[in-house]
């Protein structure tokens, strides 16, 4: 270039720089006076309760001063203030001692999510179009309370509905006392994947309406029908720490653990013994277990078990559950039979576990019913004195108040879901005319056939009290963004993970970071400000009152706690984490039956059932399991980033959805790995990438659940598919539940890798081989 | 007494639940890539889970394996590196100073591990997600190599501690992120040159093993090999 | 003329980079300190320009940055205030807090009240401001180092050590030049870890 340009260039860039310099500074925030007392530097540890699934795991809180951006007084600033570096599992817990699940971890994204709702805000476009407008707590809650008083006068309390996300403890009771006294009907408790019916065939088998404990520390053999125990299954964490311990925390003991599924989990690729089972057939193949343990009386504490007796022809031998018979229908040899129901019997202390896929068939009931039969032979636990004591327990309630505890669900979700959806479509008298939503998302997690979808949308006025914008709560009329719960006063009872009753209880861990305030104290606050019945059942004037007052009873019950007052009561519970009872002693049993006798007599014992599908197999040939994803739960923490990077442990995709296709089906069909494919149910189509697996059946079809939001945040909005939407409404037999394993499908290739996008961390299934030492 | 720290990776516990990964995450301010740069093989994980599939359907077998930085005593990847970005310290660590790096990657050509990420690009953080960095950890920009440190943060705050209360560090008293979370216990940390500590006990296990042990790397994490269907009697 | 336009374009060239680096920034903070990236809503290692980039680079920091409060540390500590007193954990952990208006209302409530920089100080209180203080000492987060004040203190290491005399400063001024040497001579001298892991993690 010419000298002159040179010059004339360098001479330009020069100026340049020095004017950027000279741009007037980056507008400094104002500082607010901070509202923690924290030496920077110095971390506390606070108690804390996860709440990313149901099992409630205990935390601890790493606090440590920072800066962060909040609005106080409607300004702008600076504030140091307490930020959660890191979560930990409490070492005292009795769920989880200390440990902390992937999920768990992800905690710390929910609180300082960049799509947090940090206002209320109101609807200003369309419904559903997500346009909203900044509104001040003190006008939006006059608007709700203005609405509630509208319904009460004109006498239609009862059109109030409340769509929540499960919640145990306080908040469970404080809703529905809200309703009750309010005049509407209870709160629709809602979930995608509810446990409604183990607990229904729990109560049945066992005597309680509840999630099992299995201490598998204690454990020489276990064989799990379909239950993810190491995964997402009831209370993975403790579940985990016992499975450690029974491989290899005992010296001269390694427990052996047999799992029984359609298609190869998290869990199941950690079995020494993996069996593949018809989808469905589940129950049959634990019948026919039992069926040769009874035949040859290798059952060591005798056959006359409560849940044995559930079983049509249980004393009479099972006869139509031969080897033989079983075979033909759950494609498990006979002589593999034989060899489990002996293997079983001959280990000292054997369980038998149901959870997953087989209870979500129309025949699910049936095989809850059918494996606890089996548990009931096989489980021969004893303590270390030697004295009879099953891997199985469950929790006892903890010894709160009568009024207090909240009772077991009596309906499945799916039902109490579809009831609710059809009163509003008919729009005849006690339809909703307001609804209060609280973290459920049905939109997304409902099959299409509830309509659900539709229903919201009559409902003339909806409040919402998530922090993010999802599928539901776009629909709202009002967001009240609540806390985060690091933020919140939390307390829950874990239904199952620890023999000891026990309530959980976290004060807030951090100060808010936005202008949200926690739902419990809207609700009391609203409860004020309605007056009457509602007030007078409510006349707390914080949550963290309505706690005290609840919980400080626990004292008098001793267990982890001991204090002379009830303030210093309060005080070591909040500093532990929780209250629990001590731990049960050596030869007692787990807590009493709850369910009378002459009630169980009430259901006749079940004969063999087979399970049904939604599509004909003709034209429809795979059978579809969508299942709770390890990353992000049921789909509600698809939102969060670690989980979207967080490689799936079997195929290592991320980013992604996908579905699991047998290699010799793809080969059949043509479709190679990381092929675009279309699944079509009955009830709808996706498209999604295929992954050629040697853990999945070859008529059958699985998917990971959490994927394919429509509108859920950056990181999760127009994301892979969303194998829910095509679920057919099929409903287990005897609950009502979901049957969300009994849909069928088709499947047809559609694209190439381009299209599909499918993201691997490590670019296929093929790993480098196990290489064997010479020794 | 001076420390050697070592890890030792229970296979037989290890359950695939992938705890340690996002622990370590959130402990060591790693970034997340995105789907795109993920896409590209740039994720950053500095411990990850290896699976291995054998077999068809209906008997197909997984195996799961941590990886994670060996901290080797023979580290392939400390003579390659030209400016002494990468050495091994006197506690048997292989430290990486960052500062120090100038983003060669012979380092991560050298590791057979594959356990060393680079930082192709300014890692992001769309706030306030900021707000849970570690401040006991550095946050690396672009053109550095990172990989696992046994967590040096704590080991570092832990020795401090020992010696302002003049004592000793007791087994156990501190460990890393990803033996923290770990639920089934498959990850242990501690001082191989304390012959009571865990970890000590573990790695003279009869099912103790060293990854890739053949290429006398000296690994300072010892794998212990998974039990079979007839192993009654274990380490 | 060939050297002359060399030698002019030379001059230039260092006279742009000397006005680019020298122009005062607005604080000495590192990245990890938000108050240089409020305004955008992504937290990046990124500089935010590149005259930012260059200043960490050739570790231009300011020497003696204005402070919005007139302070004397001179005046404090003839007073017989201890540094503990408001840098409050420096003999706990790793950092040094820099006070809050609390700390200078705890006297200051009933000290020099109609003084105007105390009124100054108070009228922040009033309005639930805090001291916007401007940060001398830190590392750029290039150096990667992770500091620990408690370890010093405990060690015997003087504040004025590293601070210099601040019975001589008004606000703080660098007086020590905090580079790599000095701390590795006096940690050779009481023969204490020079390992890189020590401080660079």
């Amino acid at each position: 270039m010419e000298r002159r340009n040179f010059i004339k260039i360098s001479a330009l860039t020069g100026v340049a720089a020095t004017l950027d310099a000279c741009r007037a500074p980056d507008k400094q925030l104002i500082r607010f006076i901070p509202e923690d007392n924290l030496i920077p530097g110095i971390a506390t540890w606070k108690p804390g309760v996860c709440t990313l699934c149901s099992a409630g795991c205990g935390l601890l809180v790493r606090v440590m001063q920072g800066d962060a951006e909040v609005v106080r007084n409607g300004q702008r600033g600076l504030m140091k203030m307490g930020l959660a570096k890191k979560l930990e599992g409490s070492p005292q817990n009795p769920v989880n001692a200390g440990k902390l699940c992937a999920r768990g971890q992800a905690g710390l994204q929910v609180l300082y999510h960049p799509d947090r709702i940090t206002h209320p805000i109101k609807r200003t476009g369309a419904r559903g179009s997500g346009e909203f407008q900044e509104i001040s707590w003190d006008d939006a809650l006059k608007e709700v309370v203005s609405h509630l008083t509208a319904l009460e006068s004109s006498k239609a309390a009862n059109s109030l509905a409340f769509l929540s996300m499960p919640l145990s403890g306080q908040r469970h009771k404080l809703i529905e006392s809200f309703l009750k006294a309010y005049g509407a009907p209870p709160a629709v408790w809602y979930e995608p994947f509810d446990e409604a019916v183990l607990r229904q065939a729990n109560l049945l088998s066992f005597g309680h309406a509840a999630l099992p404990t299995f201490e598998l520390g204690r454990a020489d053999y276990i064989i799990s029908f379909g239950a993810d125990f190491l995964g997402t299954w009831n209370s993975p964490v403790a579940q985990s720490i016992g499975y450690g311990e029974m491989r290899r925390g005992r010296p001269g003991r390694r427990g052996k653990f047999v799992q029984v599924e359609s298609r190869m989990s998290q869990t199941g690729a950690n079995a020494d013994e993996w069996i593949a089972c018809k989808p469905g057939t589940e129950g049959i193949l634990a019948l026919g277990i039992a069926h040769v343990i009874l035949s040859e009386k290798l059952a060591p504490q005798g056959a006359e078990t409560r849940a044995g007796s559930q079983i049509a022809g249980w004393s009479a031998g099972l006869p139509e559950f031969t080897p033989e018979a079983v075979e033909k229908q759950t494609g498990v040899s006979a002589a593999v039979i034989t060899r489990l129901a002996h293997e079983i019997t001959q280990s000292g202390s054997s369980a038998a576990i149901v959870g997953g896929a087989p209870l979500a068939q129309t025949n699910g009931h049936f095989n809850a019913l059918a494996v606890n039969a089996l548990e009931s032979l096989v489980d021969t636990g004893r303590d270390q004195n030697g004295n009879l004591r099953p891997i199985l327990g469950f929790t006892p309630e903890p010894p709160l108040s009568a009024a207090e505890e909240p009772a077991a669900p009596a309906q499945a979700s799916f039902a109490r879901l579809n009831s609710f959806a059809q009163s509003a479509l008919r729009g005849q008298a006690g339809a909703p005319q307001m609804l209060m939503l609280n973290e459920a998302n049905p939109i997304f997690s409902a099959p299409p056939a509830t309509r659900i979808g539709e229903a919201i949308a009559r409902i003339p006025y909806i409040v919402s009290f998530g922090g993010f914008i999802d599928e539901t709560s776009v629909q709202a009329d009002l967001i009240l963004p609540d806390h985060a719960p690091l933020e919140s006063w939390l307390d829950s009872i874990p239904e199952s993970g620890s023999l000891r009753s026990m309530v959980s209880l976290a004060p807030p861990a951090v100060s808010p970071l936005h202008n949200t305030r926690p739902m419990p104290d809207v609700l009391l606050g609203l409860a004020q400000q309605l007056g009457g019945d509602v007030a007078k059942a409510l006349p707390w004037t914080s949550f963290e009152a309505m706690l005290k007052a609840a919980l400080v009873p626990l004292r008098s019950h001793g267990g982890s706690v001991t204090a002379k007052t009830d303030d210093d009561f309060w005080q070591s519970m909040q500093t532990q984490g929780g209250w629990w009872s001590a731990p049960a002693a050596a030869g007692s049993k787990s807590a009493p039956a709850t369910l009378s006798s002459a009630t169980a007599a009430k259901h006749a014992p079940v004969a063999l059932t087979a399970p049904e599908f939604a599509g004909a197999a003709g034209d429809f040939p795979f059978c579809f399991q969508p299942y709770v994803s390890q990353s992000f739960g049921d789909g509600s923490l698809a939102h969060l980033p670690w989980m979207q990077e967080l490689p799936d442990v079997l195929t290592t995709a991320m980013w992604s959805s996908w579905v699991e296709i047998n290699p010799k089906t793809g080969e059949r069909l043509g479709i190679q790995q990381g092929d675009l494919v279309e699944i079509t149910s009955q009830a709808g189509s996706l498209r999604v990438p295929a992954v050629l697996s040697p853990g999945i059946a070859p008529d059958l079809l699985a998917m990971p659940v959490g994927q394919g939001h429509e509108n859920f945040g950056r990181f999760a909005t127009g994301r892979g598919a969303n194998p829910l939407s095509i679920l057919a409404p099929v409903a287990e037999r005897e609950t009502g539940a979901l049957a969300w394993a009994a849909t069928r499908v088709k499947l047809t290739r559609v694209g190439g890798p381009e299209q599909a996008k499918l993201v691997l961390f490590a670019g296929g299934m093929s790993g480098f081989p196990h290489e064997e030492e010479p020794r | 007494m001076s420390h050697r720290w070592g890890l030792v990776v229970d296979l037989d516990r290890c359950t695939g639940c992938e705890a340690c990964v996002v622990a370590c995450h959130a402990e060591n301010n790693v970034p997340t890539a995105g789907a795109d740069q993920a896409a590209r093989g740039r994720t950053m994980q500095w411990i990850r889970v290896e699976r291995t599939w054998e077999g068809d359907f209906p008997n197909p077998k997984v195996r799961f394996q941590p990886v994670l930085c060996q901290q080797c005593d023979n580290a392939p990847c400390e003579p390659v590196c030209p400016t002494y970005a990468s050495y091994h310290t006197p506690e048997g660590l292989n430290a990486q100073v960052y500062n120090r790096c100038i983003g060669t990657r012979f380092c991560a050509n050298a590791c057979p591990y594959t356990v060393r990420s680079f930082n192709f690009f300014n890692p992001k953080w769309e706030m306030p997600l900021n707000l849970q960095l570690n401040p006991d950890v550095s946050v690396r920009s672009v053109g550095i190599m990172e990989k696992c440190t046994f967590c040096v943060q704590r080991i570092k705050s832990a020795e401090i501690q020992a010696e302002a209360e003049k004592r000793e560090l007791k087994d156990g008293e501190f460990t890393t992120a990803c033996a923290q979370s770990c639920a089934s216990t498959a990850l242990v940390f501690g001082d191989l040159n304390d012959p009571n500590s865990e970890v000590s006990r573990l790695a003279s296990s009869n099912r103790s093993t060293k990854l890739l042990g053949e290429l006398g790397t000296k690994p300072n994490v010892t794998y212990l090999e998974r039990g079979t269907w007839q192993d009654a009697k274990n380490s | 003329m060939g050297w002359q336009k060399w030698l002019l374009l030379m001059v230039c060239a260092v006279a742009c980079t000397w006005a680019m680096v020298k122009a005062v920034p607005t604080s000495h903070a590192g990245q990890t300190d938000l108050s240089a990236h409020v305004t955008s809503g992504v937290f990046t290692t990124a500089h935010p320009t590149a005259a930012q980039a260059v200043r960490d680079f050739l570790d231009f920091h300011p020497e003696h940055p204005v402070q919005p409060i007139a302070y004397t540390h001179a005046v404090h500590l003839a007073n017989g205030l201890q540094c503990e007193f408001c840098h409050v954990g420096v003999d706990q952990g790793p950092e040094a807090q820099i006070p809050g208006v609390a700390v200078c209302m705890t006297c200051h409530i009933a000290i020099d009240t109609d003084k105007p920089e105390i009124k100054k100080i108070a009228a922040y209180q009033a309005r639930g401001e805090d001291i916007p203080w401007v940060r001398v000492y830190n590392y750029s987060d290039s150096a990667h180092v992770r500091f620990n004040h408690a370890a010093h203190i405990r060690a015997g290491v003087g504040c004025s050590t590293c601070h210099g005399d601040m019975t001589k400063q008004t606000t703080a001024e660098r007086k020590v030049d905090l580079n790599m040497g000095f701390c590795v001579n006096c940690h050779k001298q009481k023969q204490v870890s020079v390992d890189c892991e020590t401080c660079h993690f």
